[in-house]
Order: C-alpha cells, then structure tokens, then sequence
C-alpha cells in the first residue's frame, strides 16, 4: 500500500517536473527514424491494410444495417474514428513495446547518456518519434479514405492538427508507460483495459449520447472523446467554442505524460 | 602535473549500501591511472559519477576542471567512454553504430564518415563495416566500442575493463593501442582484473574493496612495499600449517589460502634462507607481482 502511495506522490511531483529541450533531441528522433526505414514496408504495408479492414468491417458491413447516424451514412460517420484510434494504436504500441525494447532490452538510452545528450533529451526524442510514427498512419489513413470518397477534403487540415495532438498524447503516455514498467506483460493490462475501451467508447462508432450518463461523464475525462468532438465538427462544418476546450484538454495531457515520461527516464537512466 | 581527473571523498548510497565510501584521488594529464578491486569493490559506480550515468551521493568530481554535479554535458563532450557493458546498438550496422553515435555529439555528414572510417581501419574492422553487431565475435565488440569512444578525438579516455573476455593477443593489441594512445597525449583511466594489465600500462593504481580506497600508488611501488621483491609458494599439509607459521611468522611476511603458504621476500631475505626452512614436494619461487599485492590486500574470500 505505501508503495502505491509513493507511486502517486512520485507522479504527482513528477508533472511538474519541466525537462530542458536540446539538439539532442533531434539526433535521437533521427536514430529512430534510421531504424524505420528499415522496417518502412511492413510498417506502411499494415497501416493501408487496417483501415481498409474497418472500412469494410464496419462500413459496409455493420454499416449497411445502419441508416445513418447524425445525418451522415455510416461509413462516413465513423471515418474519423478510423483515423483517430490509428493514430492512438500507433502512438501507443511505438511508445510501450517500441521504447521498451530500447530502453530494458537493448541498453540503446545507456549508451546515448554516454554523449551530452541528457535523459531529457532522450525521453523527449522517443516521444517525438512516436508521435511521428503515428502521425503518418494518421496520414496514410487519411489518403485511403480520401481515395475511398469517405472523407472531405475540405477541412482537412484542422482535423489533421487535432489528430496530431492525439499522437502525442498517446505517444507520449506510451512512453511514460515504458519508463515505469518492469516487463513487456504489464502492457497488456493497459492495451485491453484502456485503449481497446477507449476506441470503442469515445464517441467512435456510435455517438456518446449513447452511453449511460455515469460513463458518459467519464468519457469525457478519456482523450480519444476530445479528439472525436474536435474533428466531427471540422467534417461537420459547425465550428464552435467547444473545439479550444478539446484542444486545451489534449495538450494538457500531452504535457503532462511528457512531464512525467522525462522525470521517469531521467530516474531510471541516472542510477 | 596538472590533474585532469579529481575525485574528492566520493560517496555512492544504493539504499543503506555504500557502493563507494569516500575515495580521493587525482589523475594526471597524460597518466594511465588505474582502478582495481574485486568484484562489486564499486569501480564502475565509480566511473559512472565521471559521466552522469550514476547521481553523486556526496563528495566533489572535477574533470578537466569542471564540476561534474555543474558541468555534465561539457565533461560528456570532452570524454571518450568505454563502458563496461557494450551498448552496441543491435537495430544498426558497424558502421551505422558510428556513424550514430557521432550525430550525438553534433559530428554529422562527410567528417563524421572520414573519421569513423579511419577508426575501422584503426581497429582492423574495416571489412566488417556493414556486418549486423551480432555477427562480431567478443573482441571485435570491444574494438568497436573504443573506436566509437574515440570519435570525438578525446583528452581523456574512461575504459571499465577494456580486455574482459579478450583472448591474450587481443589483450595485447589493445594495449598497444592504449599506449599509442597514451603516446599521442591522451589520459588514460581504466579498470581493470588484469594485473599484469595494470602493471603493463598503468603509471599509477589505486586498489579498492568495498567502496574504499586501500593502496594507491606505482604498480613498483605497491608491489614492494606490500610484499618484497620475491614470492615462495608452496602446498603444506594443512594439520601442520599452525606449527610451521609459529616457526617463520616473526621472520617472513606470509600469506595462507587453505594448503597453500606464500613466503614474502623482502631485499635482504634471500629464497635461500626461506627454502630452508620448508619441506614440500611443491615449490615456486618466482619474483613478486602486483597480483600478490592484491591478493594480500583483498584476501582469498569472494567478495560479492
Ligand atoms: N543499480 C544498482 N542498485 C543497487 N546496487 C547496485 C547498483 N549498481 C551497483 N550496485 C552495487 O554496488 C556495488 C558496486 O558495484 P560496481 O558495479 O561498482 O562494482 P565493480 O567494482 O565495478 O564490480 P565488477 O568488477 O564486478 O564490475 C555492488 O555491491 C553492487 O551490487
Ligand atoms: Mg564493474
């Protein structure tokens, strides 16, 4: 019990912990990106592959028992959500298994701390190349359900903006996870109790005002919801205050699981 | 000569364990300082305080004049590190894992290419430059590891066990290389189980058990002011070995390990006079190492 209360108390200091930013931060992004272009294939080879299996899973599949939701057909309905929790499964998986595997495994931070690169560095670099990674499923979802005639392009830009910040967010919880976890196991609990939840519950593929009022309330607690709200009213066209609150929110939390990311990484580098 | 490298009653706490307990020490420039101590006697936690690797518990560490709690990233970009543990990185070539560890400290494009290049050659990897790491057998690791640590063309090299798990002409390359190294002006800093590593290379060691310093000095030096200048070993039957102590103890310095007896010889003791007083079917006298030195100091127990 005293370590969970530690645990808390650790975590709670640790938001406020503000890393120092470098050029370092560039050089580690960039052996991350060296690496990926290795695995380029496979990676983009997946990323196509998946949205399509949703489109034609949910679209045109289930989405032919559905009229049409707020308006739109289903399959148009849900093409944000598409995009959105493929940016949430990229940042997260590059930022748990990837990191991890650098981090406990491969000793890859141990040898970079040996160079003036910092731990801050460090933490910030991974985070930033996650968030990158997710970015371009983001972007190669995008282009597939543009191509597919699913998605408008006319307000595009915006709605990429939102789902960048949704990366890093994810990217960055990711990243933060792997700082704190003793094997690769421990991942799971977060994946299947977390994130797998959050793509189905935060206004994805049925809207929020679905859900009984308790779980509503805490779906708006869940950043995936913000990230939908955000970006349905871009599609949608109807643009109003509600967007600085979703945007303030996944900042908030961006900052915060980089905060905590970099105070861990700096406590498990520096012995 | 003007220290480079200054240790002030360091201290290092894992929890209620002091892992280094308040060493002092100074290298100079262009000396080859030497760390020795058994296992878990706290030398890689004491080079991790040189490079950030390990918080300092107490205690100040000076490198090249700058304040290691103050001045980390300047020290970094002054220093070569050899680590203990490789940290080769598994995802990237030979040559990538140089090439990457340059972009780290700013060196990018053609320059860092030419000189990771050179250090190939140097280090007689050349033909292994696009090999995947875990293709390398054990020494070529390590030569690779003090190539990357070479990159930057460092004044001062930190090497933790630079030859463990090196065949004997590996060890000597290395050693040739370390002291070209040390020829063309750099300070060396090292640790080492080897003693004849120590001996061969180093001007000075400092001797180390549990986090504290209990020698320092020249190999020579050490060797003859702890045990003379010749050793005489030999098996004796263990139910007498009380009696033959009581016997020699107030002529001979001597050490026991179970059966075996060592007999040390200072200046005016001669292997004539020592002899005479053993009956063994066993003996060796031979002239006294810096391993006696250590053995005397560290004991025969395991220490971790
Ligand atoms: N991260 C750590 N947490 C707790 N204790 C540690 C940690 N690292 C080292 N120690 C302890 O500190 C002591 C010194 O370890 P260190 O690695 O410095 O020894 P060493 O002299 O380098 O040994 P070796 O010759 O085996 O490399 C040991 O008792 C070790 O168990
Ligand atoms: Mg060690």
């Amino acid at each position: 019990m005293t370590k969970t209360a530690e645990f808390i108390g650790q975590t709670l200091a640790d938001i406020f912990y503000f890393p120092q930013f470098g050029r370092g931060i560039l050089s580690v992004w960039r052996r991350d990106f060296l690496y990926f272009r290795y695995t380029i294939l496979t990676t983009l080879a997946w990323i196509f592959v998946e949205p399509l299996l949703y489109v034609f899973a949910f679209g045109y599949g289930l989405g032919h028992f559905v009229e049409h939701i707020n308006g739109m057909s289903y399959i148009r309905y849900i093409a944000p959500a598409i995009m959105a929790t493929s940016g949430m499964f990229v940042g997260f998986f590059e930022g748990t298994y990837g990191t991890f595997i650098k981090l406990a495994r491969q000793n890859t931070f141990s040898t970079i701390i040996l160079t003036p690169v910092g731990t801050d560095e460090v933490a910030i670099g991974e985070i930033l190349w996650c968030t990158t990674k997710a970015c371009l499923s983001v972007i190669s979802v995008a282009i597939v359900l543009v191509l597919l005639g699913l998605m408008p392009t006319a307000n595009m830009a915006p709605v990429l903006g939102v789902m960048f910040l949704t990366c890093w967010v994810f990217a960055a919880f990711g990243v933060w996870l792997a700082s704190i976890a003793r094997s690769f196991e421990w991942f799971t609990y977060f994946q299947s109790g977390f994130i797998l939840p959050m793509s189905l519950f935060c206004g994805t593929y049925f809207p929020l005002s679905r859900l009984p009022h308790p779980i509503y309330v805490f779906a708006m607690f869940l950043p995936l919801t913000h990230a939908m709200q955000s970006s349905r009213m871009f599609l949608a066209g109807d643009f109003n205050a509600q967007f600085f609150i979703n945007m303030m929110y996944l900042v908030f939390l961006g900052v915060v699981f980089t905060n905590l990311a970099a105070a861990r990484f700096n406590r498990r580098l520096v012995v | 000569m003007k220290s480079v490298i200054e240790a002030n009653q360091l201290v290092k706490t894992y929890g209620d364990h002091r892992a280094v307990d308040g060493i002092t020490f100074q290298v100079g420039a262009g000396e080859c300082f030497g760390l020795l101590g058994p296992n878990g006697a706290g030398k890689t936690t004491t080079f991790k305080m040189f490079y950030g690797s390990c918080r300092i518990t107490a205690g100040e560490l000076f490198v090249l004049g700058m304040n290691a709690r103050e001045h980390m990233r300047q020290i970094k970009a002054a220093i070569g590190v050899v680590p203990q543990e490789n940290g080769l990185d598994p995802d990237f070539s030979v040559l990538e894992n140089l090439l990457i560890y340059a972009s780290y400290f700013g060196m990018s494009g053609s320059a860092a290419k030419a000189r990771a290049i050179e250090l190939l050659a140097m280090m007689q990897l050349e033909d292994y430059s696009q090999k995947d790491i875990d293709t390398l057998s054990g020494g070529m690791k390590r030569r690779l590891v003090l190539a990357r640590a070479l990159l930057t063309r460092p004044k001062i090299l930190f090497l933790d066990e630079p030859t463990t798990g090196l065949d004997p002409q590996a060890r000597a390359w290395f050693w040739n290389e370390l002291r070209s190294l040390q020829k063309q002006g750099t300070t060396l800093f090292l640790t080492t189980h080897y003693m004849e590593e120590a001996e061969e290379l180093c001007s000075r060691i400092l001797i180390m058990n549990k986090g504290r310093s209990v020698a320092e000095g020249a190999p020579r030096d050490l060797i003859k002011s702890y045990v003379g200048h010749e050793v005489v070993e030999f098996d004796i039957d263990p139910a007498k070995i009380d009696q033959y102590i009581g016997q020699i103890k107030n002529k001979f310095a001597y050490q026991v390990m179970r059966n075996r007896l060592k007999l040390f010889l200072r200046d005016n003791q001669t292997a004539a006079d020592a002899l005479s007083e053993v009956s063994s079917p066993n003996i060796t006298l031979r002239k006294a190492s810096l391993n006696d030195v250590f053995l005397k100091i560290s004991g025969y127990e395991l220490n971790d």
